[in-house]
């Protein structure tokens, strides 16, 4: 039943092995650069503000797909060489999830009242104080149900990179098929690996927003 | 033990606190009352200086508040404050919200600061609830909690900015009763209140903000008979009923 599958399994996991690298550099990049982003839109300097918050607003109002194929195509004629499908992919993936990640984190800060840190300084803590003990672990609380979700978004959202012809696991079930001709149990294949694989994601993000309400 | 003299202070062009003149004593609890947005909060915050203000000064226990060389997170361990929304850290049990500070400030171990929170506890009424988190108490355990927090850096002055106004009714009255044994324990207390009947019982002074100025003070009974401006008498009629 599921002879194609079987017959072409190291190829399809090598697609799906492109699939976490891309994956894992986008939320190893898109992580840090979407704190910074976070960090840039709640600042008070306008020469941080006004340009952060500029590129998340164009970058969030565009659709990824977009995103993948204005890089692939337009980075060449900046740089003067084509770059590879691989870096190209991983390169558009974190200028896009930095933004969704900074808004996250933004949400996350400005969610931890004003009075709760007036509370820490009010008993006498400092500034490094109240924010390593109550800004910091009641804002992280907070966002890490959003942080686990659009890292499983993420992941998801790797399949897109088949369109400037990553060979990851949708575009490789597809290279298949056109031998083989069996579109349902390959992209069947396709979306139970996804499905698993977002199903534990999801358990984990809801383990930590029962926590994160027991915790307020 | 806190001495307000000329002290003036602005938001940009609006001038929130006019000339205040004001002396807190050792043992004495002041309730401070007027309209919302007449500055009495601002007052609070500009005590412990958790708001700057621009003219005039602040001396509390010797120590001048507005003086650029004071060290005002050793200042703030020495005032209280509670606020009206209590303001708990949500992610600490109530006994690791009033450790926190003991520890990290005070540097007390944690045995020693979790022995001093069971005693508070126990004096605000509700040991039992000493791992509970804020999310499960109500709105009067959580303020008995908050207080408890302040207290535990043994202050010398405990400031109130509208206690019990968050709370449901039936849940005023057992904030109130900790905020009076300890007026009665010789606490030197600020307290932003409107609950008239706290004033009658413990007040050793109250006055009567109204656009940024103390424009009354009383020592009791007076202040509630026969109030001097219309102001004054107004706002009595409408908390008194």
């Amino acid at each position: 039943m599921f002879d194609a599958v079987i017959n072409n399994i190291s190829y399809l996991m090598g697609g799906y092995w492109v699939t976490i690298k891309l994956a894992f550099f986008a939320l190893a990049g898109g992580i840090p650069l979407g704190i910074l982003v976070g960090l840039g839109r709640i600042s008070s300097n306008k020469w941080v503000y006004y340009p952060v918050t500029f590129y998340v607003n164009v970058i969030r109002n565009i659709p990824l797909i977009l995103v993948i194929f204005w890089f692939y195509f337009v980075m060449p004629i900046i740089i003067g060489s084509p770059l590879d499908p691989f870096p190209s992919a991983v390169i558009s993936f974190i200028i896009f999830e930095a933004t969704y990640f900074g808004e996250i984190i933004r949400a996350g800060y400005q969610s931890v009242s004003k009075g709760q840190i007036e509370a820490g300084y009010s008993t006498g803590l400092t500034y490094i104080q109240t924010t390593r003990y109550i800004l910091i672990p009641i804002a992280l609380r907070r966002m890490l149900p959003s942080m686990i979700t659009q890292s499983i978004v993420t992941y998801q959202d790797t399949c897109l990179a088949f369109v400037i012809g990553l060979p990851e696991l949708i575009r490789r079930a597809t290279i298949v098929d056109t031998l083989e001709v069996r579109s349902i149990q390959l992209f069947g294949f396709v979306a139970i690996v996804f499905l698993i694989t977002c199903y534990i994601g999801s358990m984990i993000s809801r383990r930590f927003e029962v926590k994160a309400e027991e915790g307020g | 033990m806190i001495e307000i003299r000329n002290m003036s202070k602005w938001y940009g062009d609006f001038q929130v606190l006019k000339d205040i003149n004001e002396e807190v004593k050792q043992g004495q609890t002041v309730v401070v009352c007027g309209p919302s947005g007449s500055g009495k909060s601002t007052l609070l915050r500009c005590i412990n200086g958790l708001e700057p203000f621009q003219e005039g000064e602040i001396i509390v226990d010797g120590v001048s508040v507005g003086d650029s060389a004071t060290d005002l997170y050793k200042l703030r361990t020495e005032i209280g404050m509670v606020f009206q929304r209590f303001e708990l850290y949500p992610h600490m049990t109530a006994l690791q919200n009033i450790t926190l500070a003991p520890m990290k400030v005070r540097n007390k171990s944690k045995k020693e600061a979790n022995a001093g929170a069971m005693g508070l506890l126990q004096r605000v009424g509700i040991p039992e609830k000493a791992y509970e988190y804020p999310a499960n108490l109500s709105g009067g355990q959580q303020q008995r909690v908050a207080i408890a927090r302040s207290l535990a850096m043994e202050p010398k002055i405990m400031m109130f900015d509208e206690p019990t106004s968050a709370l449901d009714p039936e849940m005023i009255k057992e904030v109130l009763e900790v905020m009076i044994n300890l007026s009665k324990s010789g606490m030197t207390m600020i307290v932003v209140t409107h609950e008239m009947g706290f004033a009658r019982e413990v007040a050793d002074e109250i006055i009567f903000m109204d656009e940024g100025s103390i424009i009354e003070r009383g020592t009791d009974i007076s202040f509630f008979q026969n109030p001097e401006s219309p102001r004054t008498k107004d706002f009595l009629d409408k908390i008194l009923i």
